[in-house]
């Protein structure tokens, strides 16, 4: 019978999800970009939502919300995961707001005003029945899948507007956004590139390779030498896997020393990040920053006696606070970090906040 | 209406009762008033009157729920004065069965700053009172700066008891983060650019306005702390930053 094949089928197809999910995020070994991560749990909801039972809006949030919960606690650090969640909660309520002939603007978010005029407590039930809210759902998560495949190039075509000339710019490990982002600048400029290699994984050697295979005149330096080297550099660009809520980064591992260095020379500093990294986090919440990786890429298992004596850790992750920042390119535009917050309302509904 | 909130004003000049007073008269007027009757009229304006009175109590925990897992266990927290707020948010901390210990500035020249360890040692806290002075001493053993606010001003920045900008200023150098909590009827249409441009009428007691020749030998009771110095808001709208307040007031006043 179709009818439970298709929810076997979709359980499986969760489960698999979730143990990639476990899987991919334990340090080195091919780490998954975040962007295939975002695409495949955009498509994972989009089956959700066609193959679920469910009869009104309030239903589909819900089962939602189960199952977001259970994907962002497999891999807490994966944080697109989590923001491809409230995107489609948000789209949810959109197009129930719409079905009731509202408009969007009205009740969406928690204002002084809203708190005037309001006639009461009111609790949006989300449970009338609307025929069309399915295929209206399944649409708008079409589009937001088409948002997130042109994401890399919408950010790549703003590169020309950055880079000029004989510049030199600076960037840390391995992101493919600001990968892109060079290679579109490099058919039209000629610059140079000063890559820091970012210890203990060195992804700034594949960063490396990858560049000159395009003609881009390209440096590696050790993270070390990277205070020394600043003074040439005309602008930093980097990648990053989060932006917070308050305009900072978590980022990787030594992007704090290469934003301050960055400050201290009054070198710009410019972040490309696509939409979908936006997070509701704030950083010193809890659970925040703990992700910590074998110590084996600081010091190896064979240096044998010395382990017994000496407490290593290996984080992945850094925190960069937002007035070491000037400027974010996303696939909408470039934004000042102060301006975040709009950005958050604008993406994300204040009660989808906590899953 | 008017003639009640300024007599309020007249006897406790404080900037969150102007501003909680307009708010009310412009929520109260804000509906229709179409009614011919004006005795329907008066009932609904009460209505609406207690509607508006029990959704600000629930601010104050909201703000609570939002504030207490910045407060990491084993935390050591500064604050200024008495401020209900900070103590709900401390409440909720210490129920969660978080450890942390607080240091309170005395806050001269009313000593309220013992009023807020008497309540803290109630709830179990351990607490230590400060000298104004020992700010800068005691912020290096801190972690988190947390007050309240008697006003927020429309560039994000706070008007809060006398003393506080020094406290901001300070940890602003010992990069120690610096959050400020307060219910959103507290928000206030004032911009001041400096200390001179926040009005008469709340940095001095009204009592004294009235008696007194010369203010300048009066002490004021409040300063202006600008938002360059505020990490975070705390307000029951949500966590804001502080370019974020601008829009929150934008959107109501349009």
């Amino acid at each position: 019978m179709p009818g439970p094949d298709k929810e076997i089928d979709l359980t499986e197809r969760i489960e698999a999800f979730l143990s990639d999910l476990k899987r991919g995020g334990s340090g080195s070994g091919p780490l998954r970009g975040s962007a295939e991560t975002a695409r495949e749990t955009t498509a994972l909801l989009r089956r959700i939502t066609a193959q679920a039972r469910w009869s009104s809006a309030g239903d589909l949030m819900e089962i939602i919300r189960k199952e977001g919960r259970r994907m962002s606690a497999a891999q807490p650090s994966e944080t697109t995961v989590g923001n491809m969640i409230r995107r489609v909660l948000k789209i949810i309520r959109e197009e129930y707001a719409r079905s009731r002939g509202r408009s969007e603007e009205a009740d969406q978010q928690e204002s002084l005003h809203k708190l005037l005029t309001s006639g009461g407590l009111s609790e949006d039930n989300f449970r009338q029945h609307f025929a069309a809210l399915k295929a209206n759902v399944i649409e708008a998560i079409n589009e937001l899948l088409t948002e997130l495949e042109g994401t890399t190039d919408n950010i790549a075509m703003q590169a020309l507007e950055h880079i000029h000339s004989n510049e030199v710019i600076m960037t840390i490990g391995r992101s493919r956004t600001v990968e892109a982002f060079l290679k579109d600048a490099a058919r039209k400029r000629k610059f140079h590139v000063i890559v820091a290699e970012c210890a203990p994984f060195c992804q700034g050697h594949e960063m490396a390779t990858s560049l000159s295979k395009s003609d881009i005149e390209t440096t590696v330096i050790a993270d070390a030498a990277i205070f020394a080297v600043i003074s040439r550099v005309n602008k930093v660009i980097i990648g990053t896997q989060t932006v917070l809520a308050n305009g900072g980064l978590r980022a990787v591992n030594g992007t704090h020393t290469l934003a301050l260095a960055a400050k201290h020379h009054s070198t710009p500093l410019i972040v490309c990040a696509p939409m979908f990294k936006l997070s509701p986090q704030f950083p010193n919440e809890e659970d925040t920053f703990h992700k910590f990786v074998s110590p084996q890429e600081v010091l190896p298992f064979t240096e044998g006696e010395i382990l017994s004596k000496v407490n290593v850790h290996c984080p992945v992750f850094d925190y960069v606070p937002p007035e070491l920042i000037t400027l974010f390119i996303s696939n909408i535009g470039g934004h000042a970090p102060s301006y975040i917050y709009r950005l958050m309302s604008e993406l994300y509904h204040p009660e989808d906040h906590e899953l | 209406m008017k003639w009640a909130t300024a007599c309020l004003t007249g006897v406790d000049s404080s900037v969150a009762v102007s501003s909680g007073g307009e708010l009310f008269l412009r929520f109260i007027t804000l509906t229709s008033l179409e009614h011919q009757d004006l005795s329907r009229c008066k009932k609904m304006m009460e209505e609406r009157g207690e509607l508006f009175l029990e959704k600000i109590s629930m601010s104050r925990s909201k703000v609570a729920k939002l504030c207490h897992t910045f407060i990491k266990d084993g935390a050591k927290i500064l604050t200024h004065s008495y401020s209900r707020v900070v103590l709900r948010v401390l409440e909720k901390a210490a129920a969660e069965k978080k450890r942390f210990s607080v240091y309170v500035t005395e806050s001269q020249p009313d000593s309220a700053g013992r009023q807020m360890a008497e309540a803290l040692r109630k709830l179990n806290v351990p607490v230590t009172v400060v000298l104004d002075a020992a700010v800068g001493y005691v912020l290096e053993k801190v972690d988190l700066v947390i007050i309240g606010a008697e006003g927020v001003v429309e560039s994000g920045g706070i008007i809060n008891k006398i003393g506080t900008y020094q406290m901001a200023l300070c940890s602003k150098t010992h990069n120690k983060p610096f959050y400020v909590v307060a219910e959103s009827f507290k928000f206030v249409r004032l911009y001041p650019l400096n200390q001179q441009d926040v009005p008469d009428k709340f940095k001095y007691k009204a009592d004294t306005l009235k008696t007194v020749q010369n203010l300048s030998e009066e002490h004021p009771i409040i300063d202006y702390t600008p938002p360059s110095l505020i990490t975070l808001l705390f307000t029951d709208l949500g966590v804001l930053t502080p370019s974020a307040v601008s829009d929150e007031l934008i959107k109501l006043y349009l």
